[in-house]
């Protein structure tokens, strides 16, 4: 017995393990380097733009129309794709080259560089042709476009360029270097810049209004509110028209406005080179740096001393903005207005999430968002502010370094943050691209942006 | 400098933090193992203290014994060995450098290394060298890397870096709010937030507060980046990244950290100055830093320390 357990243990060690992987270190080739061919990466040109869009798809306002795929699976995004959380690039605007972009109540629309008749896109709803007549059957016009479909405008030349757009909550001013601008959408109050007819029907309708030029001047800028327009001319001069209920257009009545007609107040002997306006709020910007306002004031937008809350003329708040230095940029939202300074520096007031922590709901006088919120520290010590925009409830300010920083109501998403939650101070946004302006609307977000190399 | 009469009194001395010049391809245990042998080598080497002597007694216990002092071989360093030896000494780092990086080292030495304990967390910055190539891509992005890719580098201009790199910082803010462990909603971090920089709640992943080209000649260029828990990998990563955003590849040349917290390059002490005069020197040094610092070991709120 004793033998075999022997015979046994002698036996088992004699198993042969065969290996076949080696742990040897594979020495490379010194010379393979040499072998390896040099790759040349394409660089972008100077001219060359990105666009990022985020906030509710639904509407189809990003112009990014996924096709459907199966109904479960991993492409579940692409399912279900209603809001893009984090900004995403715009397939429309690699293949265009995108001049100007303005962003409406649930449509955007996008100038590209051509000298073709189609040089204005839009995308989203289109209850009231804003962004043009589009059926795939005659008399059944969509109200609703998901990619981004060309405006049909009657332009004199082919060569005309688009110099800039405006958007408002259902109309579209066109405006072009040297044939003055093209309206289209909504008129029921006269933001078209035309005679107020009850009877019109918007939707499908195919009707272009050109507004040559004001007071014989060319319009350098357009604005548009939400229900109402603005021009800025040559001279400095700002025409306003359409409604007029809590003031914004600034004319001296209550009354809606078919033409264009002078704002009347303390902007009239001024020269303005930019007005900023949302909903109902308007400011405007002279070439001082001086700030003036009108339209709704009911969270103290436009503080009057006999505390009116509609200023239906212009008024200049140099004595509300004292001690702020030259103000660079200016942006109205629905409660509350943004400005930024020479300095870089931002300030707030109005109602609604300001951006000065949960706590403050309210200012009535500019209050400053500090500056570390926008990347201004130790390390950092220039950053600057050079750029704000606003939305209804939500606004944005970009540096001079290209970075995008946003806060306010989160509504569909449209901080771009990857949540819907509000947000109440100043957040940097991930864009991976200098940053050049900034769109909001009432839903979704639009930011154009330069490629870094 | 104190004047060292025996080795019992400068062992007794040697309790604190020092800061040392870690070279590259040396391992910070490696260090930590030269120190410390240096230190007993030298500890050593200065006058011990008499020997202990036998005490026999000898004689008939019924009459008067006789008490004799021999010489004790048991206390002889030449039969026991030399008093000091490695596992006298205690010693810790306060943050890891990795194999191939070089820089300022902070160890703890016996008492010490509470503190480093302490500073580790803290989490004070760091600053670093990052040196890094164009044109090439390795592997481990790496100079000892295989190499992997190869490309122009050409458009790749002083502006175009500077561009990326800013980005690269602002794109940080974010983590730093989200590991600083605070809620986004409240009013505390709001206020926090507001007066400037946070630090992380733990150390689990890199933040990165400021970035900046220092030197650039094609196709070398030197970033300097102000970091909290970052790792010898992750500043690699940030080349070969960097390299992507600017339309070509690169690879790192050489890591080097310039600061940590207040400990400069200036305090540290190279390694032929690793003797025990010269480490009871920058202790003290070291001990004068925290002691004008105190916000270096403990820190009263979540705001950044330098």
């Amino acid at each position: 017995m004793n033998k075999l357990k022997l015979f046994i243990s002698q036996r088992s060690p004699a198993i042969v393990v065969s290996r076949f992987v080696t742990t040897k270190k594979k020495i490379h080739d010194p010379n393979e380097e040499e072998q390896l061919p040099i790759f040349q990466y394409p660089v972008s040109k100077s001219s060359d733009r990105r666009v990022y869009v985020w906030g509710l798809a639904e509407t189809g306002a990003l112009g990014i129309h996924m096709p459907r795929y199966k109904k479960s699976g991993k492409k579940a995004y692409k399912n279900n794709f209603n809001l893009v959380w984090h900004p995403m690039r715009s397939s429309f605007c690699e293949r265009f080259d995108v001049l100007k972009i303005a962003c409406g109540y649930g449509f955007t629309v996008a100038a590209v560089k051509t000298t073709e008749q189609h040089k204005v896109f839009g995308t989203g709803i289109n209850t009231d042709s804003q962004i043009g007549y589009h059926a795939p059957r005659i008399g059944h016009p969509l109200e609703m476009l998901l990619s981004p479909a060309p405006i049909y405008i009657p332009y004199t030349s082919l060569e005309t360029k688009i110099t800039g757009l405006a958007a408002g909550r259902a109309h579209t001013l066109i405006q072009t270097d040297n044939e003055g601008v093209y309206s289209v959408g909504n008129n029921a109050y006269g933001q078209c810049g035309r005679k107020i007819n009850p009877n019109e029907e918007y939707r499908g309708s195919m009707a272009s209004h050109n507004i040559k030029s004001l007071g014989k001047e060319k319009i350098i800028d357009v604005c548009c509110g939400q229900d109402h327009s603005l021009f800025i001319t040559e001279g400095g001069r700002v025409y306003a028209c359409g409604w007029g209920a809590d003031g914004q257009t600034g004319l001296g009545t209550y009354n809606n406005q078919g033409h264009p007609a002078l704002v009347k107040g303390d902007v009239t002997s001024e020269n303005i080179v930019k007005v900023a306006s949302t909903a109902d709020c308007v400011l405007a910007l002279n070439d001082k740096g001086e700030l003036f306002g009108w339209g709704n004031s009911e969270y103290g937008q436009v503080p009057m001393s006999n505390n009116q809350q509609q200023v239906n003329m212009s008024y200049a708040l140099v004595n509300f903005t004292k001690g702020l230095g030259k103000i660079v940029d200016v942006a109205a939202g629905g409660s509350f207005c943004l400005i930024c300074n020479e300095q870089g520096d931002v300030f707030v007031w109005g109602f609604g999430l300001l951006g000065l922590g949960p706590n403050v709901q309210h200012s009535t006088r500019p209050k400053q968002i500090p500056a570390p919120l926008f990347g201004r520290n130790e390390f950092n010590p220039d950053s600057m502010i050079t750029k704000v925009a606003c939305g209804i409830g939500h606004l944005a300010a970009i540096t001079d370094k290209g970075d995008l920083y946003m806060w306010g109501r989160n509504r569909h998403g449209c901080l771009g943050l990857g949540h819907d939650k509000d947000q109440h101070f100043p957040l940097k946004i991930s864009i991976g691209a200098h940053v050049l302006s900034v769109h909001c609307s009432v839903d979704h977000t639009v930011a154009m942006c330069k490629p870094f190399t | 400098m104190v004047q060292i009469r025996n080795a019992a009194a400068a062992y007794r001395s040697l309790n604190g933090l020092i800061c040392v010049y870690k070279p590259s391809c040396v391992s910070v245990r490696h260090v930590q193992h030269i120190i410390v042998t240096n230190l007993c080598r030298d500890l050593n080497a200065l006058p011990d203290r008499p020997l202990e002597k036998r005490v026999e007694i000898v004689g008939p216990t019924n009459a008067p014994m006789q008490v004799k002092l021999l010489p004790n071989y048991a206390d002889d360093p030449r039969v026991c060995g030399p008093r000091y030896i490695d596992k006298d000494f205690r010693c810790s780092w306060a943050s890891h450098l990795g194999l191939f990086s070089s820089g300022v080292l902070l160890l703890g030495i016996n008492d010490g290394t509470n503190l480093t304990y302490l500073l580790n967390t803290a989490r004070p910055t760091r600053a670093f060298k990052v040196h890094g190539q164009l044109g090439k891509a390795t592997d481990t992005y790496f100079w000892n890397g295989r190499t992997m890719e190869r490309a122009t580098f050409g458009h790749v201009t002083r502006a175009k870096v500077d561009r990326v790199v800013a980005h690269m910082q602002a794109a940080h803010q974010k983590t730093m709010y989200e590991l600083s462990g605070l809620h986004m909603d409240s009013q505390t971090t709001y206020d926090l937030a507001s007066e400037g920089l946070l630090r992380p709640a733990n150390s689990k992943l890199p933040v990165i507060y400021g970035i900046k080209c220092v030197h650039f000649e094609p196709p070398n260029f030197t970033l300097e980046i102000q970091s909290v828990n970052e790792y010898e990998k992750y500043l690699w990563s940030l080349v070969h990244d960097l390299g992507v955003q600017l339309k070509t590849v690169a690879h790192c040349t050489g890591v080097q950290c310039i600061r940590l917290g207040k400990f400069g390059l200036d305090l540290s002490l190279l390694r032929k100055h690793w003797q025990m005069e010269h480490i009871l020197h920058n202790m003290d040094q070291c001990q004068q830093i925290i002691e004008q610092n105190e916000n270096l070991i403990k820190p009263k709120s979540a705001h950044l320390t330098v």
